[in-house]
Order: structure tokens, then C-alpha cells, then sequence
């Protein structure tokens, strides 16, 4: 395992290497004549007011939330899944329990209308 | 030293560096990405155990998905630049991670306290023997969670409560959620009224021979006010 | 060895060689297993930028011809060398940083984009035994590795300190984090009837006893299929799901404010990206590189071109989604509907086994793997049309609702305007 992971820390560092040359071999042959106004973000053309970073709506923590819970469901199914083949008959009840109580809590987010978008 | 100790030792430094500069960052968006910095180097501890499973997890959900959510929580709060490394409460803190500190070193520590006739900490891990390599994880290990998962002797109740919690923790988030959406349903309805009643007095008997776009255009400055 | 031998195994020939002369000349170590896997990263890396090189130039060709139009033809031979003028502008264009950005975040979000996509190729099976590192959970890694884009996107977008850059990372991120949950979920059956996450023991259970190909999953599992390619269209965000880049509202999204090789990047984590989703689709429903005469390599770089084929004919074709249809078509769609499917396919599988000894453990009907596809088909399909037909009539319920609001709203302005009709004519 340790092993098989040993190529990918390789690879890791390779990726970021080669991206972080290239970015660097730009920097060498672009040209570089900043000016104040080249340097304004640019927001179709309208003066810049203020700091983007701004408060946010709360929908977007909603979403995150009701996606980081399936995401945990979801990934406590792979290890089954894997093991299909040998577990008995009765697993596969006990995971559409699983299912169905999650299947629940996407009706009930559905029901209080959380999944809609406006 | 091996190369797993010097890696190990590598990886421990990421994850407390990461963990310092949360601490100390003043911006809290910085805080959130040294989090994920700290998570990320979990990640590695999970690698060198030989838990590949619980790296990709650990990355999926706590890089993929927990730090959205701390991000997205952190633009939700306001002066996200300006945050203090310490307020009022940092003497709590300090007393509840140095007893938090305290247990985990017993645990896991060499150190052992007997109490009446059980001896807490010091615990000895099974299948390992000092001086020994620990065994190898066996190659059918995600075969065997995967059965455990739908054994009731093993964790199937657990398997199941975790649903549960997430069902829980769906209501949980919703039922906060709804106190502003309440708030909203009760404010558009107020403005629907609002309208209504404008409309009716339009359509009743001609007072004010104003054409209703004008009407509208009058009114809406005050409502956008009002929803503020 | 024959030369068909040769040829079908060349890719595998060719890196034990280069791992047996690396041994050779430092002699068996740390040292010579590093040295090789470092430059097995290097070839990994340096194929996969010139495959993007080459998707950008069919992607604007095909796309092209789709709406009628020729496409970059000036440089070279039907606008072949097109990539590397785009390469060479990429590297000499001036490369401002807003002032105001927040420079540590701005800079390192385009290189953690690039490098985690690259690194998900390190466990793709291209030919039999040509694999980066053959981990065991192979798939649930890829998914894993490309989750990190998110973070990468709003640290783009906050970095940027632009209103629409960061307006759009919190779009982009809202609608990747949502497709994965059907990513995850349509992954499953799959594993259910591999018994495997790697990607190798997939397309090993794709594949005949006699290394011909077998039944590929997309004819057990079309609905988990078609699932998972709208995912992955999504993931990648690409059109019709392109809500991150609508020029007209939020200008260019995450990436205004970049430009230069750190644009070229974000080009190329989202090229990357979309060619990861094309090998893993063909891998996990398609059989991967099994396939008849053709060298497995050569049919594995086959089936991903018709997928990726398929993107771009989807991005040619249909117009952008609205982002409440995104997040309806995901949640109210594509996950009840994947949650249903893996109870079936789990049922079913057990129910009708393909081999004597799952029969003689767990019971179950023994029939042949034909029969057991054509029985999970017809489930799927089936799953499919009654999802489509709840949602067929829910549509038709909010639309009869929305025109019944709006004739209703036309009443009362016609009663509003007859109330003028006394006096002044209505205009």
C-alpha cells in the first residue's frame, strides 16, 4: 500500500514541478509593463468599489451542508460494495435501510424546499 | 531512521504548522486554507499507516467537502480580515485543551494512572509487540470493512446509526436555515399585501388616473427598502 | 515473441526496459526505484499535456464543423500547429496580477488546479500491466484527487479580490460539489458487480477468460452510465452546464482576472479534467482497453476519444442550463434516481448470480452473464423511464400551475384597465 502510494507522492511533486517551471519559464520571457490602470480588477469596465469579499448567502452553506452529508453516506457505501460478493443475503437489507433512511432526509430537505434555488 | 520515520516526522510538522497558522492567522480565509493544509498532511498520516482508503476518504471529504463548507461559512461572517487570534474566552480555551492534551497523552503515553482497581493510559495497542514491526495490514482489509459494516456484531449498528445522523443532522441544518426563511415568506407576503392593496385601490373607483407603470416605479424603491 | 506481441505490449516492453536500465546503471535501491518512477511521472505528465494540446485543437475543429464554420485552419495543415501558437502566446503574453489581489492565493490556485488533475493519471491502466501505481481503490481515488479543484477554484476566485471572479467560484463550487454526490452514487453498482475499486480489476471483470472482451458494464448499467456521463459533463463544467463561464453574467467567472501561463492552467486543469472523466468512463463502462486485434492501448485511447467525442458534440449542440434547473436536475433527478438503482442492482445481483460458488455461499438463481446483464438492463431502463415519466408530469404540473398564475395576472390587468375604460380609453 505505503509502495503503491509512493508514485503518486512522485507524481504529486513532478505535476507541481512541471507546472511551476513553466509558469516560471513565462515569467522569463513575457514582458512586464504594469500601469496603474492595468492593474485595476477588471469588472467590465466600471470603477472597482470596495472589497469583493463580502458576505455571502446563507443558500450556499445549505448546499455545501446537504452535500458534505451525502458525501459521507456515499463514501460508507464503497467498502460494501467491495465486499458485495461475499457478504449474506440479509447485508443487502441492512444497506437499503441505509438508503432509504438517506433517501429520507432528501425528501424532507425537498419537502421544506432547502433544494430550491432562486 | 527509516524512510517512513522521516516522512512521518515531515508529514507531523505539515500538520502542526498547518494547525499553528490557523491560529494565527488574522485572516480568516487564510485560517481555512491552512486548515486544508493541516488535513492534507492527515491525509499522508493515513497513507503511511497503509489505510489508502481512509487517505482518499479523509481527502474526499474533509479537502473535497468540509473545507467548502468552513469556506463557505467563513464568507458568511463579516470582516472576514479582520479576525483577532484571541478574545475574551481564550482562558477557557486554554484550560479545556490542556485537559484535552492531558487525557490524550495518558492514553496514549507511556505514562500510566491507576485509579481504585482500573488502570487508565498506557495502553497497549493489539497485535503489536515492542520492538516489533507492527503486522501488515492484510491485502482483503477493505473486503473485511466492508463486512463488518452489515455485521450487526461488528459495526452494523453503527453503519445504520450513521445514517441516522445524517438524517438528523439534514433537520438540524434545515430547521436553522428556516428561522430566516420564515423571516423572508413573512416579508414577501407583507409586500404582497402591500401590492394588493395598492391594486385594489387602482382598480376601484378612479382616483388617481396614473398609469400603472408609473405607480410601480414609485413603489419600488420603498419595498426594496422595507425587504432590507 | 511475435511482432503482434511486440506491438499489443510495446508500452509495457518499453518501460521495463527503461526500469531495468536505470537499475542497471545504479544498481537495485531507493535511488534507481525513485529515478524511475520520476521519470515514469515526467513521460505521464509530458503525454498528457500534449493529448490536451491535441483536444483543444479537435475540440475547436469539431465543434467548428458542427456549427458550420471551417475552424483554425492558418497554422499548419488544417490548423494542426494551432495548439502550439496558442502554447507560444501562452508563454509570452504579459501576465498582470490585480493589484489588489491577495497574491500567495492568486498564484498557487492555477498550479494546484494543473497539478491535481495530472496527478489522478498516475492510476489509469493503460494497457495490461501499464499502470502508474495499481492501487486497490483506484476509482474512489480518482473522484478523491479531483475534489481538490474546488478548494483551487475559490482560492481563485477570492484571490482575485474581483466581485465576479468570487461570484463565480461560489457558482462553480456550489455545482461541482453537488454532482458529485451522483458521481459517487453511480460508481457504486459498478464496484457492486466488480467486487473491486481498482480500475485494473474493472476492466478485468469486462474481459473474457481468453483476453477478448466481455459484456462492458454501460449494457448491465446504462442508467448508472448515463447518470455518471452527466456528472462528469457537470464536474468538469463544460456546456450545457457551463454556468461558470457565462460570459454574459459574470464575465468569465473564476478566471477574469488571470492571464498568461496561469490562464493556460486553468485550460489545462479543466482539458485534464474532462480527459480524466472520458478514461474513467471508459474504463468503468466501456472495458477499458479490452478489445479485439487493435493493440489495447490503441482501443483504450478509441474509447475515450468517442466519449470525449461526446462532450463536444453535447457543448456544439445544446444551450446553457439555468442554475436552478442545475441544481433541480441534480438533486431532485439524478440522486433519488441513482439511490433507487443501487437497490435494484443490489437485489438483483444477489438475486441472480453468475457463478456456482456465490450460489453455493449465499444461494441466489445461477444463470449466465448474458442473462444477468439483459435482467440488470431491463431494470435500469425501466428505473429510467418511470424517473423520467415523475418527472415528465411534475413539469407539466408547475408549468399548468405557472400559465394558470399568469392568465390570472392578465385578468386582473384587464380588470385594472377596464377600471380606467369609464373615463380615459385605455391605452
Amino acid at each position: 500500500m505505503r509502495t503503491d502510494f509512493a508514485f503518486i507522492g512522485v507524481m504529486l511533486v513532478t505535476a507541481f514541478l512541471l507546472m511551476g517551471v513553466a509558469v516560471f519559464a513565462a515569467s522569463l520571457l513575457r514582458p512586464r509593463k504594469p500601469s496603474p490602470a492595468k492593474l485595476e480588477t477588471y469588472e467590465c469596465g466600471m470603477e472597482t468599489v470596495g472589497d469583493a469579499w463580502v458576505q455571502f448567502r446563507v443558500q450556499y452553506y445549505i448546499f455545501a451542508l446537504i452535500f458534505v452529508l451525502f458525501d459521507v453516506g456515499g463514501v460508507l457505501l464503497f467498502p460494501f460494495a467491495v465486499a458485495f460478493n461475499v457478504v449474506p443475503l440479509y447485508a443487502v437489507l441492512v444497506v437499503t435501510v441505509f438508503l432509504g433512511i438517506l433517501m429520507t432526509a432528501l425528501l424532507y430537505a425537498w419537502r421544506r424546499g432547502a433544494l430550491q434555488w432562486d | 531512521m527509516t524512510i517512513s520515520q522521516v516522512l512521518f516526522i515531515v508529514i507531523s510538522l505539515v500538520v502542526l504548522g498547518g494547525g499553528v497558522m490557523v491560529v494565527t492567522a488574522r485572516n480568516l480565509f487564510h485560517a481555512a486554507l491552512f486548515l486544508i493544509v493541516s488535513f492534507f498532511g492527515v491525509t499522508g498520516l493515513y497513507v503511511l499507516l497503509d489505510a489508502g482508503f481512509f487517505a482518499a476518504a479523509q481527502f474526499l471529504v474533509y479537502i473535497g467537502a468540509i473545507s467548502i463548507l468552513i469556506i463557505f461559512a467563513v464568507m458568511l461572517t463579516r470582516g472576514v480580515q479582520l479576525a483577532q487570534p484571541a478574545n475574551s474566552q481564550w482562558p477557557a480555551a486554554l484550560v479545556v485543551s490542556v485537559i484535552v492534551f492531558a487525557i490524550m497523552a495518558l492514553m496514549l503515553g507511556p505514562v500510566a494512572v491507576t485509579i481504585g482497581q482500573r488502570q487508565f493510559g498506557s495502553v497497549s495497542w493489539p497485535n503489536v509487540v515492542e520492538g516489533q514491526p507492527a503486522p501488515a495490514v492484510p491485502d482483503d482489509h477493505l473486503v473485511r470493512l466492508g463486512q463488518s459494516f452489515v455485521d450487526f456484531n461488528q459495526y452494523g449498528a453503527a453503519f445504520l446509526l450513521t445514517a441516522v445522523l445524517i438524517l438528523v443532522a439534514m433537520v438540524g441544518a434545515i430547521w436553522v436555515a428556516r428561522d430566516r426563511a420564515l423571516k423572508d415568506v413573512m416579508e414577501e407576503r407583507a409586500e404582497l399585501a402591500a401590492e394588493e392593496a395598492q391594486e385594489a385601490m387602482l382598480a376601484g373607483p378612479v382616483q388617481q388616473p396614473l398609469p400603472l407603470a408609473e405607480t410601480r416605479s414609485a413603489e419600488a424603491p420603498a419595498a426594496s427598502v422595507a425587504h432590507h | 515473441m511475435s511482432v503482434i506481441d511486440t506491438v499489443n505490449n510495446l508500452l509495457k516492453i518499453v518501460s521495463d526496459g527503461v526500469a531495468g536500465l536505470v537499475e542497471g546503471i545504479l544498481g537495485p535501491g531507493l535511488g534507481a526505484d525513485l529515478i524511475t518512477m520520476g521519470l515514469g511521472a515526467l513521460v505521464l505528465c509530458t503525454i498528457v499535456a500534449l493529448v490536451f494540446m491535441g483536444m483543444t485543437w479537435a475540440e475547436r475543429k469539431v465543434v467548428a464543423r458542427i456549427q458550420n464554420r471551417v475552424g483554425p485552419n492558418q497554422a499548419g495543415p488544417f490548423g494542426l500547429l494551432q495548439p502550439i501558437a496558442d502554447g507560444i502566446k501562452m508563454f509570452t503574453k504579459e501576465d498582470t496580477t490585480p493589484a489588489s489581489a491577495d497574491r500567495w492565493v492568486y498564484n498557487a490556485a492555477p498550479l494546484i488546479i494543473a497539478t491535481f488533475a495530472l496527478v489522478t493519471f498516475a492510476v489509469f491502466p493503460l494497457a495490461p500491466g501499464v499502470v502508474g501505481t495499481n492501487l486497490n481503490i483506484g476509482v474512489f481515488f480518482v473522484i478523491a484527487v479531483g475534489s481538490a479543484s474546488t478548494v483551487a477554484i475559490l482560492m481563485a476566485g477570492w484571490g482575485s479580490n474581483n466581485k465576479y471572479s468570487l461570484l463565480g467560484a461560489f457558482r462553480t463550487v456550489a455545482q461541482l460539489v453537488g454532482y458529485e454526490v451522483p458521481m459517487l452514487l453511480n460508481v457504486i453498482p459498478v464496484i457492486l458487480l466488480a467486487g473491486s475499486m481498482g480500475l485494473a480489476d474493472i476492466v478485468q471483470r469486462q474481459t473474457l477468460a481468453d483476453g477478448n472482451p466481455g459484456i462492458p458494464f454501460i449494457l448491465y448499467l446504462p442508467l448508472s452510465a448515463l447518470a455518471f456521463f452527466i456528472a462528469g459533463v457537470a464536474e468538469t463544467g463544460r456546456s450545457p452546464f457551463d454556468l461558470l463561464e457565462a460570459e454574459s453574467e459574470i464575465v468569465a467567472g473564476f478566471h477574469v482576472e488571470y492571464s498568461g501561463m496561469k490562464f493556460a492552467l486553468f485550460m489545462l486543469g479543466e482539458y485534464v479534467n474532462t480527459l480524466a472523466v472520458s478514461i474513467v468512463f471508459a474504463t468503468l463502462f466501456l472495458g477499458g482497453y479490452a478489445g479485439p486485434i487493435l493493440p489495447p492501448y490503441l482501443w483504450l485511447a478509441l474509447k475515450t476519444a468517442g466519449v470525449f467525442f461526446v462532450f463536444m458534440w453535447l457543448r456544439g449542440t445544446l444551450p446553457r442550463v439555468r442554475v436552478d434547473q442545475l441544481m433541480s436536475l441534480n438533486w431532485k433527478v439524478l440522486v433519488p434516481m441513482s439511490i433507487v438503482n443501487i437497490i435494484a442492482v443490489m437485489i438483483l445481483a444477489k438475486l441472480f448470480v453468475t457463478s456456482p460458488g456465490l450460489q453455493a455461499a449465499n444461494g441466489g438463481i445461477l444463470v449466465t452473464p448474458e442473462t444477468q446483464a439483459a435482467i440488470l438492463f431491463v431494470a435500469n431502463v425501466a428505473i429510467l423511464l418511470s424517473g423520467l415519466a415523475i418527472v415528465a408530469r411534475r413539469a407539466r404540473v408547475l408549468r399548468l400551475a405557472e400559465e394558470a398564475e399568469i392568465e390570472s395576472r392578465r385578468e386582473a390587468n384587464r380588470a385594472a384597465v377596464s377600471g380606467f375604460a369609464g373615463g380615459a380609453p385605455a391605452r
